[in-house]
């Protein structure tokens, strides 16, 4: 049977996005559940929590970003 | 919104237009010196248009009880001076709530675009347009930085004092590669992903939603199948409205900082 290079590749590039999602994954769920608990603890300090939470999230989002660029790119 | 209307539902019911591209490819309305005007286009100009219009009237004279509309925008207004420019930046932060208030009104109004009946299309989705709000977030900084600190900047980036002397050419490395090159990069395509996502994610349910519910004469009772997908996809329809005004604000803060982190440097 002859092998198509070019879907192969693709199906590659979305298996490397699957995995390299998992990491942020978790790195978002451990951001979001401390400033929860934050929160709950300390309900005065809401809005300075909820900045940094977002902040937080944005920057252990890059790498789920980069692998979607990735994506694009293979 | 739903371009795989014309789709075989007698045999086999699989509708799906040619490539995904269509979903955000448009036709070339006319051409103006080379450059091409289609509905992204349009929609863009209708974006800042809308921006422009809203803040004229939303802020124009002081009424002794405000209206509606005057509550509204004070409070979006509000919200990017103190909870963005002043929270973020410090007194400073005035300076930049022009910038600061233009990409979030903008990019709210674009992301919205998605929600909105019968335009339903985030041009915040086409990758041109994250891509040039932040080069231009990340020209900003870049020479406040060098505004600020001279050549300090560029240097105590890749040299940075306060670790160890062993492990300054990693950190360096490291820190050189995240500010200058994936600050942009992330920013521009956090926005772009969601709201491409979203829209295909919208496509898909509500349009095989509204097409197999539509051809219930053709295949009887199978229609039924498209209830639960036209129930998702409206969730999934408000979820997008969060999703939007999320990805203005988060656009908006994470410009205030880097601004920010250029002005302060030392830490």
């Amino acid at each position: 049977m002859e092998g198509n290079i070019e879907e192969l590749r693709s199906a590659i590039a979305l298996i490397g996005y699957g995995l390299g999602a998992i990491g942020p994954g978790i790195g978002i769920g451990i951001v979001a559940g401390n400033a929860i608990t934050a929160m709950a603890r300390q309900p005065e300090m809401q809005g300075t929590i909820r900045t940094t939470m977002f902040l937080g999230i944005a920057f252990t989002e890059a790498l789920a970003l980069i692998g979607f660029v990735l994506f694009f790119i293979a | 919104m739903i371009l795989a209307t014309e789709c075989d539902v007698a045999n086999e019911v699989i509708c799906a237009p040619a490539q995904v591209s269509d979903l955000f490819e448009f036709d070339t309305w006319f051409t103006i010196g080379g450059l091409e005007f289609t509905k992204t286009t349009f929609l863009m100009l209708l974006a800042a248009v809308i921006v422009v219009v809203l803040l004229y009237f939303g802020l124009k004279g002081r009424h002794l009880v405000p209206t509606k509309l005057n509550v509204m925008i004070e409070g979006l207004v509000g919200f990017v001076r103190d909870g963005i420019a002043r929270d973020v930046i410090g007194p400073e932060g005035g300076k930049y709530l022009p910038y600061l208030l233009s990409i979030f009104f903008f990019i709210l109004v674009g992301n919205l675009f998605e929600v909105t009946p019968l335009i339903n299309f985030p041009i915040t989705s086409r990758m041109a347009i994250p891509a040039f709000l932040a080069i231009v977030t990340y020209f900003i900084f870049t020479i406040i930085g060098f505004q600020k600190n001279n050549f300090r900047y560029l240097i105590d980036t890749v040299w940075p004092k306060s670790v160890p002397v062993g492990m300054r050419p990693l950190v360096g490395l490291i820190e050189l590669v995240s500010v200058f090159v994936l600050r942009p990069l992330t920013l521009a395509v956090r926005l772009f992903a969601n709201m491409m996502a979203g829209h295909l994610m919208l496509t898909l349910l509500l349009g095989s939603g509204v097409i197999f519910l539509a051809s219930v004469g053709e295949i009887g009772a199978r229609s039924l199948i498209g209830i639960p997908w036209l129930a998702f996809g409206l969730f999934i329809f408000l979820f997008e409205i969060v999703v939007s005004v999320l990805q203005a604000y988060i656009f908006t803060l994470l410009s205030a900082v880097y601004i920010e982190s250029s002005i302060h440097f030392e830490h």
